[in-house]
């Protein structure tokens, strides 16, 4: 089994260190030994020495892991567990051990360009976009997960940007980011290829700006696109330092309350793009923050949908485990900026604490 | 065992834990093939399978925990505990396979007793987070080993665990207050509610320590400590051990620190240099002394004073912060020494009229019957009446053919706790025993031993709890 230089040295390093484990949502959320960056790296070191096939259930625990980087961002050393799980990843995918579930999102978006398999967006949500501009300098990116699972929410975000007179624009017919892609089978030829095509869809709109509502979004865009050589003209930004900017500019006029919020960092905002400080200067202009255990950079995972598709009950665990360290500060609200996060953490919270959106929080200090 | 009776077993262990908590797959058995013992590591580097388990288990809770041994006793297969992992003695390989038993699912949080000033938990939580959980009122657990991200509470009173600060704060076993366990035939007991008594001998000390073959602990009582108001570090440099070995035993008449360190010439020169930027011939040694300011202030004035004696050098504040700052990143890959070098810790514990001796005498022992071994070593937890050495050898040109390196790991080891045993120093100070080094826990105790054999026999009578391991 051939591993790149990269990732034969991160799992000959990991194999034996545990240092991370207490970071690892997902491991914290089981229980389970195999579901550390050192089990991961052992096994696929005994791979790589033929003491084992990448196969089977070796090949299902890579899929086990949510790549938030909580354990790459822990490093004492700089060792990048991630990294090589989705290196591992496109192995699998090119010996043909993809695992089923794997394959039927893989499927999915051959069919009806979503891994969700969704034929048909929010009616509401194609009527409002219908009522943009078709063209802009700015861009707002909804996102796969935002589209599918909380068009509810890609409505407020919309409607915020509409509230602050910003003129923008909505693809009627977004196009894949292909962070799913490069989350299921890393940087494959088919990851690059439906990247390359976004991009030509992208510089095609002539947009300047595009404010991206999911970091996974903007993190494919910043980092993966760059990585694999493919071109974005317009700038990149997240919908949290839009915000921002529109409070900081005195675009938008907030009321601030006496509520209070904690803020749950997404991983990818936090970590891959380093912004922890947007949403919270957004809290800050609307009521009171308290922080959890485990925020900003070093923030626990609270839901990631892809793994919702194949492991429900697991990304239940890691909601629970989120919303309980959320209870411990006595907020009212816990503030979300992913979808992923907000419905995941939304459906464990049940009456405990309110789980709202970033935009939800500005709108009501409107 | 057929693979008809290895399904009517897997049929019954998913009955007691939940079938998701039962598995049979390879990559449960492979994860838990392998802990931080340097033997499993170089098998498993050389491509080599490690014994495997039959079955790993997750059980939730104690009740959960009785019904698996129950049905390994009834079927008399081996359970071995598995925590974090992260031993240094192999105790949690499953040497004889049968069924691993990882207590992570039994980590809730039950209870943050202010008042009594512990947190009762249950045995499978990572210690770091039980920190996390005391910070977030304002306290602090107090226990910090190196290990404190990746192993649990259970593991760490299963092999009687220290951390850095526990000159002022205690070993693991001064940490816990009480203890439920159960046994190997599934009574569940709890020790008593209070660990100073005088009704019997203390049933904590007799689990704590046991390496899981005597039962599994599944919760425990932990103690928490108020913040320190201050915390304050020292670094000196002592021209020689002796010096060094004295002004620390002065000290510890007087006050307590909560950190003392003594690195010897050689480590000063390897890994003081090389993480806290000490760049000077001589023994480093690094105090911190913490709690009220108050006390603080008088307690560093009695440490200047003492160490003066001892012509030591003040290097001020500057190294013993950044030591601190950076005392789990000597942990780290890239930092330790690490596969292809074969290396070990002989952790040994004396009091002071014994303690330098025991260090001469391995250093001579190891260098002089394997000169391709280099010896170094620090001196990391100290008492009013004696310290403890954390030796290490390392030897960078390791036999390849796997037994052979095993031979020489085994020689090396042998030869290095003989010569504490002959000098009067202890086999083990906080890692343990595991498999590593059963074989000389006959030779430690003597007569002895037949108290610890006597409570294997009666609690467990069919051998079936972590066999071959604590040499019982």
């Amino acid at each position: 089994m051939y591993f790149n230089k990269k990732s034969s040295d991160t799992m000959d390093a990991c194999r034996f260190c545990w240092m991370c484990r207490h970071i690892c949502p997902i491991g914290n959320a089981t229980g389970q030994e195999r579901n550390t960056a050192r089990a991961r790296a052992l096994t696929l070191s005994l791979v790589k020495r033929d003491a084992a096939k990448l196969d089977g259930d070796i090949v299902d625990n890579l899929y086990e892991c949510a790549l938030c980087g909580g354990c790459t961002n822990d490093c004492a050393t700089g060792w990048d567990p991630v990294s090589l799980t989705k290196d591992a990843r496109l192995a699998a995918a090119i010996n043909g051990q993809l695992p089923s579930y794997v394959e039927k999102l893989l499927d999915n978006h051959d069919k009806t360009g979503n891994i969700y398999g969704r034929t048909c967006k929010d009616s509401i949500l194609s009527d409002i976009i219908k009522t943009l501009p078709g063209k802009a300098d700015i861009l707002l990116f909804l996102g796969a997960d935002a589209v599918y699972h909380t068009p509810a929410k890609a409505i407020e975000a919309i409607d915020l940007l509409k509230k602050s007179g910003t003129v923008f624009t909505v693809f009627d017919d977004e196009p894949d980011s292909g962070y799913s892609y490069d989350f299921l089978i890393g940087s494959a030829e088919e990851t690059r290829s439906m990247m390359a095509a976004t991009a030509d869809k992208l510089n095609g709109t002539g947009a300047l700006k595009i404010i991206c509502y999911d970091p996974a979004d903007a993190k494919v865009f910043r980092h993966e696109y760059k990585e694999y050589g493919i071109r974005l003209n317009a700038e990149i930004i997240t919908y949290p330092a839009f915000i921002k900017s529109l409070i900081s500019d005195n675009i938008l006029q907030i009321k601030k309350s006496e509520t209070v919020f904690t803020f749950q960092d997404p991983a990818l905002l936090a970590r891959d793009l380093e912004d922890t400080e947007s949403a919270r200067y957004v809290l800050d202009a609307c009521g009171n923050r308290r922080e959890m255990l485990q925020c900003g950079k070093g923030t626990m995972l609270g839901g990631n949908l892809i793994m919702n598709e194949y492991l429900p009950n697991v990304m239940k665990l890691v909601a629970d485990n989120r919303i309980a360290n959320a209870l411990h500060v006595s907020a009212e609200n816990l503030v979300t900026a992913s979808p992923a996060e907000y419905l995941l953490l939304r459906a464990a919270a049940g009456d405990k604490i309110n789980v709202i959106t970033l935009e939800e929080a500005v709108l009501s200090c409107l | 065992m057929t693979d008809f009776l290895q399904t009517m077993i897997a049929s019954e262990l998913e009955d007691a834990v939940g079938r998701e908590n039962c598995s049979m797959h390879e990559i449960d058995k492979l994860t838990h093939s392998v802990d931080y013992f340097w033997l499993s590591r170089m098998w498993a580097d050389r491509g080599r399978l490690m014994p495997l388990a039959d079955f790993v288990v997750s059980p939730a809770d104690a009740r959960e925990v009785s019904k698996v041994l129950q049905i390994a006793n009834y079927y008399k297969i081996p359970v071995t505990t598995w925590g974090g992992g992260g031993g240094t003695q192999g105790g949690a390989i499953p040497v004889a396979g049968g069924i691993v038993l990882d207590t992570k699912r039994m980590n809730k949080i039950y209870d943050i007793n202010e008042q009594s000033m512990y947190i009762e938990t249950g045995a499978g939580a990572i210690y770091k987070h039980l920190e996390w959980a005391a910070n977030e009122r304002g306290y602090s657990t107090m226990h910090f080993p190196s290990s404190l991200t990746c192993s649990t509470v259970g593991g760490f009173l299963a092999h009687r665990g220290i951390g850095v600060s526990s000159t002022k704060y205690g070993k693991i076993d001064d940490m816990a207050l009480s203890l439920e366990v159960v046994l190997p035939n599934g009574q569940i007991i709890n020790t008593s509610p209070a660990p100073k008594h005088a009704a019997g001998p203390d049933l904590n000390q007799i689990f704590i320590g046991s390496e899981g073959t005597l039962g599994v602990i599944t919760k425990a009582q932990m103690r928490i400590y108020e913040q320190p108001e201050c915390r304050r570090f020292r670094g000196f440099l002592f021209q020689n051990m002796t010096d060094a070995f004295n002004a620390g035993r002065e000290l510890l008449q007087k006050f307590k620190p909560s950190v003392m360190r003594l690195y010897d010439p050689a480590e000063t020169a390897s890994l003081i240099k090389k993480i806290v930027g000490v760049e000077r011939s001589g023994a480093f040694m690094n105090i911190a002394y913490e709690g009220v300011e108050e006390l603080v202030n008088v307690e560093e004035k009695i440490l200047l004073d003492t160490f003066a004696k001892y012509h030591a050098e003040d290097l001020g504040s500057e190294y013993g912060e950044k030591w601190w700052k950076e005392k789990i990143t000597f942990f780290y890959p890239g930092h330790m020494m690490d596969l292809p070098q074969m290396f070990g810790t002989m952790d040994t514990i004396a009091p002071y009229d014994k303690i330098e001796k025991i260090y001469w005498e391995m250093k001579k022992a190891i260098e002089t019957n394997f000169p391709m071994a280099r010896f170094i070593a620090h001196f990391s937890h100290w008492y009013e009446w004696g310290c403890m050495i954390y030796d290490r050898f390392i030897v960078d040109d390791v036999p390849q053919d796997p037994a052979e390196a095993l031979r020489l790991h085994n020689d090396i080891w042998s030869c290095g706790v003989r010569t504490a045993l002959a000098n009067g120093g202890v086999v083990n100070d906080h890692h343990g025993v595991g498999i590593k080094l059963g074989r000389l826990m006959k030779e430690q105790y003597g007569p002895a031993m037949q108290v610890f054999e006597g409570l294997k026999k009666e609690l467990d009578p069919n051998g079936i709890m972590n066999p071959f391991k604590l040499g019982l």
